[in-house]
C-alpha cells in the first residue's frame, strides 16, 4: 500500500518556531543576528515580518526555508522538523529578475520545479496554467519573463510557488521593486490567494503600511542582536480594501504601535552600534 | 523593403569587391614570382575544384575541425562544469589549468604529430587540445558566476540535480560558453592549418606547403585564400548558430 500526500488533508501545516537563533562566525568571532524567535504560523494566517534594515529579517526568512541551518531553536511543519527545504514552502525572492530563468517561457519556469517533483508533462502544464491563471496571467505561459512587466514577473514568481502546491508563502520583500499602483494590486492577489486557496504566508517587508494591511499579525523584530520585541494583531478582517481599510482607525492604530517599537528600540541602541 | 535589403547588401560589398577588381587589374601584368597575377590564381583555383583535388583537401581540414572542436567543446564543458562546481577542485586545479593555457598552442605540434605520426587522428588531437583550454576555463567562470539567487532558487525548489544541470546550470553559462568556441574556432583554424603543413598527407595546409614545394606559387596563395574563407565562413556559420541559442541572452539585454 502506498500512502500519497495531498494538499490541505487532515495533514497539521502550520509553521512552528521555537528558541530559534542565528549565530554567523566571521574571523573567528561569532556575531549573534537574532535569538529567542517565537512564532506560529497557522494555516490560512498573514504573518508580516518587519524591522528596521540589516536587523536579519532576510536571514530569519532563509533559516524558515531551510535554506540556512539555524544555530538555535527549531522550526517544525506540523510536527515535522524542517531541517531542510520542503514542498510545502514556497519561497517568492525579492528579486523576481534574477530567480525567475530568463531563457525558460513563464509557464516553463512554473512547470520546472513540478518536473523534479516528476509530475508528467501534460499535468505540468496544466497546473501551471491552472496558477497562472490564479495569479491572473492567463494565456500569458509563452512569454519569457524579459517580456514581461516587473509586476508580471513577480506574478509568475508567486504562480511557480502555487503550481507547486506549496501551502506556506514565504516572502522576502516580494513587492520592494515595483511601482506604487502595482504594489497594491499584488498585495490585493496575495490577500486573494490566501481566502481561496487556504494559504499561509509569512511576508518580509520593511513597509509598515504593507505589514499591517496585509497581515493577521505583525512580529516586529529589533535590537541587536535582534529579537521579537512586539506582535501586534492585526483586527481587520479578511475582506480589506485599499481605500477603506487603509482609513479605518483600527488600521492607524497598527500601524502606529508597530512604528513607535521599531523607533523605540532603534533609539535605545544608537551607543552599541558604535 | 527589398530595396532596403540590397541597399545593405549592397553597402557590405561594395568595398570588398573594389578590392578584388583593384588587385585583378594592378597584379595583371606582374612578373614577380611572389606575388602572381590573380588572374592566375583564379585559374588554378577552376582547375583544382575540376581536378577534385581541392575539394578533398578542403573537406579534410574541415572534417578535422570539425571534429576536433566538437571534442574540445565536450570535453571542455564537461571538465569545466566539474571544476566550476568544485571550490577544492579550482584550488587543486587552477594553477596547472593555466600553465597548460598559456602554452602556445602550435608548439605542441611537432610533439604531438612526432608521437603519433601524420595521419589525421593526432592532428584533431592536437586541435582538440588547442581548443579546450578557452571553453573549459570560460565554463569554469561562466558557472561561478551564476547568480547566489538561481542557486537559492533550485535549493527551495529542490530540483534535481540532473535536472538543474540541464535546464538552469548549463543554460545560465552558455553565453560564457559560446564566447569560448567563438575563441576556440580560430585557435581550431590555425592548429588545422600549421598541423597540415608541419606533416600531413592532406589537408588545406599540406595543399599550400605541397604547391610551395613545387613553386607554384599561385596554388599556395589559392590555398591560403582557400583558408581565409573558410575561417570567415565557419564564424559567419558559428554567429548564426549562437543568435539562435542565446535569442534569450540577446534580447532580454535589450
Amino acid at each position: 500500500m502506498t500512502t500519497t500526500e495531498t494538499r490541505g488533508a487532515v495533514k497539521d501545516t502550520s509553521l512552528y518556531v521555537r528558541g530559534l537563533g542565528k549565530t554567523y562566525v566571521t574571523n573567528g568571532e561569532p556575531h549573534e543576528i537574532f535569538h529567542d524567535v517565537e512564532l506560529t504560523v497557522s494555516p490560512g494566517e498573514i504573518v508580516s515580518i518587519v524591522g528596521p534594515s540589516g536587523v536579519g529579517k532576510t536571514t530569519l526568512l532563509r533559516c524558515l526555508a531551510g535554506l540556512l541551518k539555524p544555530t538555535e531553536g527549531e522550526i517544525r511543519i506540523g510536527d515535522r522538523a524542517l531541517t531542510d527545504p520542503v514542498p510545502e514552502l514556497g519561497v517568492v525572492f525579492q528579486d523576481y529578475s534574477r530567480s525567475l530563468l530568463p531563457w525558460m517561457r513563464s509557464r516553463e519556469n512554473i512547470a520546472l520545479p513540478l518536473e523534479s517533483k516528476g509530475v508528467r508533462r501534460a499535468e505540468r502544464n496544466r497546473l501551471a496554467e491552472e496558477a497562472l491563471v490564479s495569479v491572473g496571467l492567463e494565456g500569458s505561459g509563452q512569454k519569457y519573463p524579459w517580456q514581461m512587466s516587473g509586476g508580471m514577473q513577480q506574478r509568475v514568481a508567486i504562480a511557480r510557488a502555487l503550481a507547486y502546491q506549496s501551502e506556506i508563502l514565504l516572502m522576502d520583500e516580494p513587492f520592494a521593486s515595483v511601482d506604487a499602483q502595482t504594489r497594491f494590486d499584488l498585495e490585493d492577489l496575495s490577500l486573494q490567494l490566501r481566502s481561496q486557496l487556504d494559504l499561509s504566508i509569512v511576508i518580509v517587508t520593511h513597509d509598515i503600511d504593507e505589514a499591517v494591511y496585509l497581515a493577521d499579525r505583525v512580529v516586529v523584530l529589533s535590537g541587536k542582536p535582534a529579537s521579537v520585541v512586539d506582535v501586534v494583531d492585526v483586527d481587520l478582517g479578511s475582506e480589506r480594501d485599499q481605500i477603506t481599510t487603509r482609513s479605518l482607525p483600527e488600521f492607524a492604530e497598527a500601524r502606529t504601535r508597530v512604528l513607535r517599537q521599531i523607533r523605540r528600540l532603534d533609539s535605545h541602541h544608537p551607543a552599541e552600534t558604535s | 523593403m527589398i530595396a532596403r535589403r540590397a541597399l545593405g547588401v549592397l553597402e557590405q560589398l561594395w568595398l570588398p569587391v573594389l578590392l578584388v577588381v583593384w588587385w585583378w587589374f594592378a597584379s595583371a601584368s606582374s612578373t614577380s614570382p611572389f606575388f602572381p597575377p590573380l588572374q592566375e590564381i583564379w585559374g588554378s583555383f577552376v582547375s583544382e575544384l575540376d581536378s577534385g583535388n581541392l575539394a578533398n583537401n578542403f573537406w579534410s581540414s574541415v572534417r578535422n575541425i570539425g571534429v576536433g572542436l566538437l571534442v574540445a567543446i565536450i570535453l571542455g564543458v564537461a571538465i569545466g562544469t566539474l571544476v566550476g562546481r568544485s571550490r577544492a577542485a579550482r584550488t587543486i586545479l587552477g594553477p596547472y589549468l593555466q600553465f597548460a593555457r598559456s602554452i602556445p598552442q602550435v608548439a605542441l605540434i611537432p610533439i604531438i604529430i612526432g608521437a603519433f605520426g601524420i595521419t589525421p587522428v593526432p592532428k584533431i588531437w592536437a586541435i582538440s587540445f588547442a581548443c579546450i583550454w578557452p571553453v573549459l576555463l570560460n565554463t569554469i567562470d561562466g558557472i561561478r558566476a551564476i547568480d547566489p539567487a538561481v542557486n537559492d532558487m533550485t535549493r527551495s525548489y529542490q530540483i534535481t540535480t540532473r535536472l538543474g544541470l540541464m535546464k538552469v546550470v548549463l543554460p545560465a553559462t552558455l553565453p560564457q560558453i559560446m564566447a569560448g568556441i567563438r575563441v576556440s574556432l580560430a585557435i581550431a583554424v590555425i592548429v588545422m592549418v600549421v598541423s597540415e603543413i608541419y606533416g600531413a598527407a592532406e589537408g588545406l595546409g599540406y595543399f599550400i606547403n605541397h604547391a610551395k614545394g613545387l613553386f607554384k606559387t599561385e596554388a599556395t596563395w589559392m590555398g591560403t585564400l582557400v583558408v581565409g574563407v573558410l575561417g570567415y565562413a565557419l564564424s559567419a556559420i558559428f554567429l548564426i548558430i549562437e543568435k539562435r541559442v542565446l535569442h534569450w541572452y540577446h534580447e532580454s539585454a535589450k
